[in-house]
């Protein structure tokens, strides 16, 4: 049978000449269906259940304060004169960069053939869309009146007014929706072959009514699969600068203000790279302990976890790079006023904030130099955890620093969150927890389909 | 081309063989024994694979296809309705300037270009996809076979349709056994037509009169007419918990919304009280006749704002219709019998004359002429048109005029009299005072004796323009 081979072997170390297989252990293409399918077919384990009921507890506490919000005002959160976009927009942000590894594994990865990305893409997608939707949460509410949430898109209203499409708030608009929508239809289109397959297996009644519904009567036909795998690629190729442009427009929003610290060029890649950086820390946040839970850890295997601590240099490097670029750029440009920003920023009153945000983005990375901690899962893990906690300080730094010191110093202020501040913050990893707990049990958390097919063809036929 | 399986004929009482199925537990064999399917000349088979498998496009002889051209073509399509819509709803339909920058520039196009045409061409991909493998198709026959369950997990098959031209039960089934597979079975359709679950047309049908019912309510309501005032679902600032004039409430004693003023303030705009001849050209008149000076002290002081208010009023009253001449005259009685002023209520000096006659100029001459003879300009053309509606105003060098107390003069400047409107709102006070001090003038300037006039003062008014 199609076994790979019979003995652990170890992906971690290079031998030259010979491709590092991605799959480790004794598999072959019906074990890895049970790997993967096992879990939503058994019953769920308790540790899943405590998860869930957490989680669910914290969106639940999320969507009353999201009611709370709506009957009271934008009152209850900390935003006031001159920082009106505080916390609100500052976890948008963070999200919403948090949702740029998952198309980026899957997109410009395949692009690249990068066949390892097929143990982690489908899990990767999945976070990519739950970040989103904790994205979209935070701007709708910003708005105050969320019932007159559709005046931000170009629909006849009965004052005969359109949007201003000049505006990088609108583009945003634009960019993060088509984001999510892309997102969904790869993610989905991703899971069909493996939603047949677990409708091929299931047993109950409901099961087979709804994997059946959302495979699509998808019956493996390589006529079919000609024409998915032309419509992956082209998504993937779609998606690639989609990618890209989301966190570039999302950084318009405040680079073509014109506040110092927020109106500089450099905004727009060094968004893109700190998405990256954030998003990829997330996902082994969630991988590292859901690969042990789910017993998945042989499709993804430490070799995974390892390129992927790999990007988290790069990037976390690229970020340290605009940070002290920005600092460059507003001594070399002469404009006092930028230069009082940004010495504010690092030695004002939220020094405390910029140094965590250096600590956590620029150093703790870099101990990824090291092999022993980029192949030790559990330090691999702490690291990334530093990785998120700086990278929602690094939006925090830009947002309210520059706010809090505008052009009227009679107005500056101290920016301080209140309860519910906090509270939404929490509520929001409840919302993504529970999303992707859901996820993990009932749908395919590896895209077994694109695993089997990087895996050596029984009789040595080819590589994949 | 998609899945060459056809739909079950539902009406047919026989079940009819629909193909035959190959089980390979090898891809490698798969790709082998679908080269051979392709050259023996079947043209409608199949073969079905867990994952993508390579090379099975040459072996089958797959052509490639058309989807990239629908993915360009929804793409382009996107692009071009993001930029006729920004351009539309922000440069032609609704232009408005922001910042000084032009209603309409591609630079600014370029990110919602972008976004719409990713989004359409990813519609493109994805439904096009979907579209031209004719999926979802719920419904399957080959569905029914249980060793095809492996199709999507670790079995490869190959699927021969009996519609194809070559097909024929024994000899396809021979064919096929000779490249060596597993196994070898046939499907067939159902005897019966699949039958829907028990409910799900009713459960569907309550769910799309739900789901349509919102849009016809909002549909129905745009499109008629109301003389009610609309919903307010959310009530935003339409309407406020603020007390109003004339209303109830339980909030005070007295019950009233209207709360009277507090001891000592002055409302804004009566502050004038305090100087009836100033701003009325009336005179103080002593208390027992219930007009009293503003300066009486406290709980009189309501009392003598009445009062005040009344007399200001009486003056104020308007004029009746030149038509109802009785009621002219019983206005003029009125008038007449008010208490006027006869003195200036400022000290008069040569500044005020000449601010009266530059006021009078400007405000008064238009009709009643430079020397108030009421030959202003407008008059004499209002005179020339002959419509009738004109009541030429009275000369200022008559008998009755000459009489007039100058509180009277003033109180028709005022509040304008006949056809003459009222000039109060513009015109202060002060200026008003003015005028009349002028206007007193120009009446005494008819009367008086040239001899009375030294040479040097006849020199400067003959100087004078």
């Amino acid at each position: 049978m199609a076994s790979v081979t019979s003995e652990p072997i170890d992906t971690i170390t290079e031998v030259p000449g010979k491709r590092t297989p991605l799959v480790t252990g004794a598999h072959d293409y019906g074990t890895i269906t049970d790997a993967v399918c096992r879990l939503a077919e058994s019953k769920a384990s308790k540790t899943w259940y405590l998860a869930l009921g957490f989680s669910a507890c914290l969106m639940g506490m999320l969507f009353g304060l999201i009611g709370y919000l709506i009957i009271t005002g934008v009152g209850v959160w900390g935003n006031r004169s001159p920082v009106f976009w505080g916390w609100p927009i500052v976890n948008f942000v963070f999200w919403v960069g948090i949702g740029h590894a998952g198309t980026l594994i899957s997109a410009i990865l395949f692009l690249f053939r990068q066949d390892w990305r097929t143990g982690i893409n489908r899990a990767a997608e999945a976070m990519t869309i739950f970040a989103v939707v904790c994205a979209g949460v935070f701007p709708g509410i910003h708005i105050g009146r969320v019932w007159l949430a559709y005046w931000l898109f170009p629909i006849p209203n009965q004052m005969s007014m359109w949007p201003n499409f000049r505006s990088p708030l609108l583009w945003d608009v634009f960019a993060v929706s088509t984001y999510a929508t892309v997102s969904l239809l790869f993610w989905y289109m991703g899971m069909i072959p493996d939603l047949a397959t677990l409708r091929d297996r299931a047993t109950g009644k409901i099961q087979q009514f709804a994997y059946g519904l959302f495979s699509l009567g998808w019956n493996g036909s390589s006529r079919h699969w000609h024409r998915y795998e032309r419509a992956y690629l082209l998504l993937a190729a779609l998606a690639a600068p989609l990618v890209l442009s989301v966190h570039t427009i999302v950084s318009f929003d405040f680079a073509v203000s014109q506040l110092p610290g927020w109106h500089t060029t450099i905004f727009p890649p060094y968004f893109v790279a700190g998405a990256v950086f954030s998003g990829f820390a997330m996902v082994l946040t969630l991988m590292i302990p859901a690969r042990k839970i789910c017993g998945i850890e042989d499709l993804l295997t430490k070799r995974h976890l390892e390129n992927m601590t790999k990007v988290i240099i790069a990037t976390g490097t690229m970020v340290g790079y605009a940070y002290a670029m920005e600092f460059f750029i507003a001594w070399y440009g002469g404009n006092r006023y930028e230069t009082f920003a940004f010495i504010n920023r690092a030695f004002g009153p939220y020094a405390w904030a910029y140094w965590i945000m250096v600590s956590c983005n620029v150093i703790s990375p870099q101990l990824f130099w090291i092999k022993k901690i980029r192949t030790t899962p559990w330090m691999i893990f702490i690291v990334c955890i530093f990785v998120n906690i700086g990278m929602w300080f690094e939006r925090f730094v830009i947002t309210v620093t520059s706010l809090s010191r505008d052009f009227l110093p009679s107005s500056w202020g101290y920016f301080k969150p209140t309860i519910v501040d906090v509270l939404m913050l929490i509520g929001s990893f409840g919302l993504f927890m529970t999303l992707f707990l859901l996820f993990c049990k009932f749908l395919p958390m590896v895209a077994m389909a694109e695993v089997k097919s990087v895996m050596p063809r029984p009789g040595g036929h080819g590589d994949h | 081309m998609a899945t060459t399986i056809e739909q079950p004929v539902k009406t047919k009482a026989e079940p009819e063989l629909l193909g035959l199925l190959a089980e390979f537990d090898d891809p490698n064999a798969l790709i082998e024994a679908s080269k051979k399917v392709r050259d023996a000349g079947y043209r409608n088979w199949d073969t079905h694979t867990p994952f993508p498998l390579h090379g099975i496009d040459e072996a089958m002889g797959i052509k490639w296809t058309i989807l990239p051209w629908i993915v360009a073509c929804c793409g382009l399509m996107g692009g071009t309705v993001a930029i006729s819509m920004q351009w539309y709803m922000n440069a032609y339909d609704y232009p408005f300037l922001i910042s000084g920058k032009p209603a309409f520039s591609i630079p600014a196009c370029i990110p919602i270009v972008f976004e719409l045409s990713v989004l359409l061409a990813a519609f493109g991909a994805f439904f096009g996809m979907l579209g031209l493998n004719q999926l979802p198709k719920l419904y399957n026959p080959i569905f029914k076979s249980d060793a095809f369950r492996r199709a999507t997990n670790d079995r490869f098959f190959i699927s021969m349709v009996a519609k194809d031209a070559k097909f024929s039960e024994i000899d396809t089934g021979e064919f096929l056994k000779s490249l060596n597979p597993t196994n070898v079975e046939e499907f067939w359709s159902d005897v019966e037509s699949p039958k829907l679950p028990r409910n799900l047309k009713l459960g569907l049908s309550i769910v799309g009169v739900l789901m349509i019912m919102g849009p016809a309510l909002i549909a129905y309501v745009r499109s008629t007419k109301s003389n009610k005032p609309r919903i307010h679902i959310i009530q935003d600032m339409d309407f406020q918990p603020s007390l109003k004039a004339q209303n109830t409430t339980s909030v005070f004693s007295d019950g009233r919304e209207i709360r009277p003023n507090i001891k000592g303030t002055i409302a804004r705009g009566q502050f004038k009280d305090d100087n009836i001849p100033l701003y009325y050209g009336l005179k103080y008149l002593p208390e027992d006749q219930n007009v009293v000076p503003i300066a009486v002290q406290d709980e009189k002081k309501k009392d003598a704002k009445q009062a005040v208010e009344k007399q200001a009023d009486a003056a104020k009253t308007p004029v009746a219709k030149p038509a109802a001449t009785d009621a002219a005259a019983a206005e003029a009685k009125r008038l007449d019998s008010l208490p006027w002023i006869t003195e200036f209520p400022m000290p008069v000096t040569e500044k005020m004359m000449a601010r009266g006659k530059e006021r009078y100029r400007i405000y008064c001459s238009a009709c009643h002429g430079l020397g108030g003879d009421g030959d202003g300009l407008v008059t004499l053309r209002a005179m020339e048109l002959q419509q009738g509606t004109w009541v030429k105003p009275a000369s200022y060098h008559t008998e009755n005029v000459r009489k007039l107390p100058i509180g009277r003069l003033y109180n028709t400047i005022t509040n304008g009299v006949r056809k003459m409107p009222a000039y109060g709102s513009q015109i202060p006070p002060e200026d008003r005072w003015t005028i009349v001090l002028y206007l007193k003038a120009l009446q005494k300037s008819r009367l008086i004796d040239a001899k009375t006039i030294s040479e040097e003062e006849k020199r400067k008014l003959r100087d004078t323009k």
